[in-house]
């Protein structure tokens, strides 16, 4: 019962009564006072304009009016009378002149004497005023009806509201009810997915209102995430392939190692051994590599470096190594090139293109580095004259440990671009190859925000 | 100069809660012939400050406790002992925040025993601070505010990055010095790379600065990297 109250469909009902209680005692009240104010108004004007009226007619003038006045009034609502100069009554259907001023104006008492001899009170207006003879003109009317009337309007309220309230909270309870259900289904199919049940999906109905626009958007999510699962579980795969194989070999060195009786044979082995789990420890350290990359919190060390800058120091950091293999290397820069980015990691990224390109270059081939801004966008190219990529392995080569069947056996982790293209992307830069006919280009090009 | 201790030699103290590999190291730089004690974060930082340790290597994560913290309140107390920062955590930032945190080198697992030695000596033979102006290896000579480097009478005329080069070797002589450090220490590259592209510029140095008919300065060493022999 608890949890039905902390629901928020049912805080909503009970909101929803709660206005509509108040909307209408509002709606009550207003009317309420009009009536109030208009019925009293009205009656207050017209007994002193005939107050006014009434100073100055004779005595009989005035006992004719009071005698007309009273057989027209069936209802017994209105009250007339003359008094003497001492109070005492000379004719007329009240006989005591009420506490208020001589002035002509209108008063409200809330209980006077009812004409007729009953006992009985009820409010009224009166008007009372001193002729030029002494005596006092006194006019009245009781306010017993507008009080009757006011009296129905809040007993409607009350009658009303009651039964108003209880078909709020029913139907309010029912809407709560009902989405609380819906809610109640799609918190328990997350409970069943969370659990393991991962090919299980939110209920949408046709009506399609806000819920299942949302169970929509969370259904797709989760076949986003199902599909990225699969990709790391590929991921994975290929990584347990590519340690496994160094260890099995490492394995059967040791095993061969130390079986064999002489010690410079277990050395040699030994060795050997060596040199493979240091391939396995780089293939490990690039991995982990790429995950601070893709997975790390966006670095907070970016700020404006200068491509050129970068691209010039890696140019003559190369330029000997491809001279040693009779490459031909070029630098084409223009003025700086600022980007905002982690200078650490885009020398990474520049190194890794310039690196695979002489790798993959043979002797006297060429190898160029250009930065430039086209239309605003920065870009970085490194181009060569080597064995390029063949057609249909281009769009494979950004994957992890994807080696290209002509580049086996050049050595390396096969994470190089892998790496680079993350970098990239996490400056909002696009790495992508073309065909240089023959060797290739990698274009490394700033987003077009 | 800082006093030593009783025993005259002063130990290094190794923080390290990986059992295994705190072994390894220990067992390793025992053959080296330093004397090695393992030692709580609280143990080591206690020890460092009445100056007893040569150096202290320190892991990043101790039990679940980030040690950089001890580190840094160690630096502000003004304690000088060179600490090498081993970690898992390899990513730039986590470098330059160990380095930060007062750490003089950091050095991300997994590492080859090779570099991890070579980090170590660099640290236990770093030269206290001294203002020198040249650096001398046998009848090579660097001057520092002239920046030219003679071979006996000869002048030697090499690009800047060959004069850092040469510097760092000569600032480390008789020591081995991996690709890694030569890569951060005079190229600030703080990347692996998959090629020997610091091979090529070492052997361009060496035919700047070899004599003929005698042994290179720069030797090889095996599976590590390169060393400046100090007694050429």
């Amino acid at each position: 019962m608890l949890e039905f109250f902390r629901s928020s469909a049912v805080r909503v009902a009970l909101a929803f009564v709660f206005v509509t209680t108040v909307a209408t005692t509002a709606v009550f009240g207003l009317v309420y006072l009009q009536i109030r104010e208009a019925n009293g108004a009205r009656n207050r004007l017209i007994l002193e304009d005939e107050a006014a009226k009434s100073v100055n007619q004779s005595i009989d003038e005035l006992r004719y009016a009071f005698k007309v006045r009273m057989t027209h009034d069936l209802r017994r609502l209105d009250y007339a009378a003359l008094f003497g100069a001492d109070r005492k009554i000379l004719f007329g259907n009240i006989d005591v002149l009420p506490a208020i001023p001589l002035d002509g104006k209108s008063h409200y008492v809330t209980a006077s004497r009812v004409p007729g001899g009953d006992n009985r009170l009820e409010p009224a207006i009166f008007v009372a005023r001193a002729r030029p003879d002494g005596t006092i003109l006194l006019l009245g009317r009781s306010m017993l009806e507008s009080l009757a009337f006011r009296r129905i309007v809040v007993s409607a309220l009350a009658t009303g509201l009651a039964p108003m309230l209880l078909l709020a909270l029913a139907i309010g309870a029912f809407f709560a009810r009902r989405a609380t259900q819906r809610l109640t289904t799609i918190h328990d199919t997350i409970a069943l997915i969370m659990k393991g049940d991962t090919h299980l999906r939110l209920p949408v109905r046709p009506r399609n209102d806000t819920i299942d626009k949302i169970s929509r958007d969370v259904n797709l999510m989760l076949d986003e995430i199902m599909r990225l699962l699969v990709q790391i579980k590929g991921v994975s795969d290929n990584i347990a392939h590519d340690l496994r194989s160094p260890l099995a070999v490492v394995h059967a060195q040791l095993e061969r190692g130390l079986e064999s009786p002489d010690d410079d044979e277990l050395r040699a082995v030994a060795r050997q051994a060596l040199t493979h789990i240091d391939k396995a420890m780089l293939t490990i350290s690039a991995l982990l590599r790429l995950a601070d990359v893709e997975y790390g919190p966006k670095s907070s060390k970016f700020r404006s470096i200068d491509l050129s800058a970068i691209c010039t120091d890696l140019f003559e950091f190369y330029e000997p190594l491809a001279t040693s293999k009779s490459i031909h290397m070029s630098l084409e820069t223009q003025s700086p090139v600022q980007i905002l980015g982690d200078g650490d990691l885009m020398r990474e990224a520049v190194s890794n293109l310039i690196g695979n390109a002489i790798k993959f270059t043979p002797e006297n081939g060429t190898v160029s580095v250009s930065v430039t801004r086209e239309n605003g966008r920065p870009i970085v190219r490194v181009r060569d004259n080597g064995i390029g990529v063949e057609p249909g392995e281009r769009d494979k080569i950004f994957q992890r440990f994807y080696r290209t069947v002509s580049g086996h056996r050049v050595p390396g982790s096969g994470l190089g671009l892998s790496i680079a293209s993350a970098i990239a992307n996490l400056h909002d830069f696009d790495l992508r190859f073309d065909d240089n006919d023959p060797g290739a280009v990698f274009e490394m090009a700033g987003r077009r925000k | 100069m800082k006093k030593a201790t009783s025993t005259g030699v002063k130990p290094i103290l190794l923080v390290e809660d990986e059992k295994e590999l705190a072994n390894e190291i220990k067992i390793e730089l025992e053959r080296l012939g330093y004397l090695v004690r393992m030692a709580s974060i609280a143990e080591a930082a206690d020890a460092a400050r009445v100056g007893d340790p040569a150096m202290m290597i320190m892991d990043r994560m101790v039990f679940g406790e980030d040690s950089l913290n001890t580190l840094e309140a160690l630096r502000k107390e003004g304690v000088k002992v060179p600490v090498l920062v081993i970690s898992a955590l390899s990513s730039i930032d986590e470098r330059v925040r160990g380095l930060k945190a007062g750490g003089d080198d950091y050095l991300a697992k997994p590492f080859a025993m090779m570099e991890f030695v070579a980090r170590v000596e660099a640290l236990m033979r770093r030269l206290d601070d001294v203002r020198t102006t040249k650096l001398r290896v046998g009848d090579l000579e660097m001057d520092l505010i002239e920046q030219t480097v003679h071979r006996g009478d000869t002048k030697i005329d090499l690009l800047p990055r060959e004069f850092k080069l040469l510097e760092y070797f000569l600032r480390h002589p008789g020591q081995v010095i991996t690709r890694a450090m030569l890569l951060e220490e005079v190229w600030q590259y703080h990347f692996s790379l998959e090629t020997n592209v610091v091979d090529v510029h070492i052997s361009n140095l060496r035919k700047k600065i070899d004599a003929r008919g005698v042994p290179s300065l720069i030797v090889n060493i095996r599976g590590a990297g390169f060393m400046l022999s100090a007694n050429a």
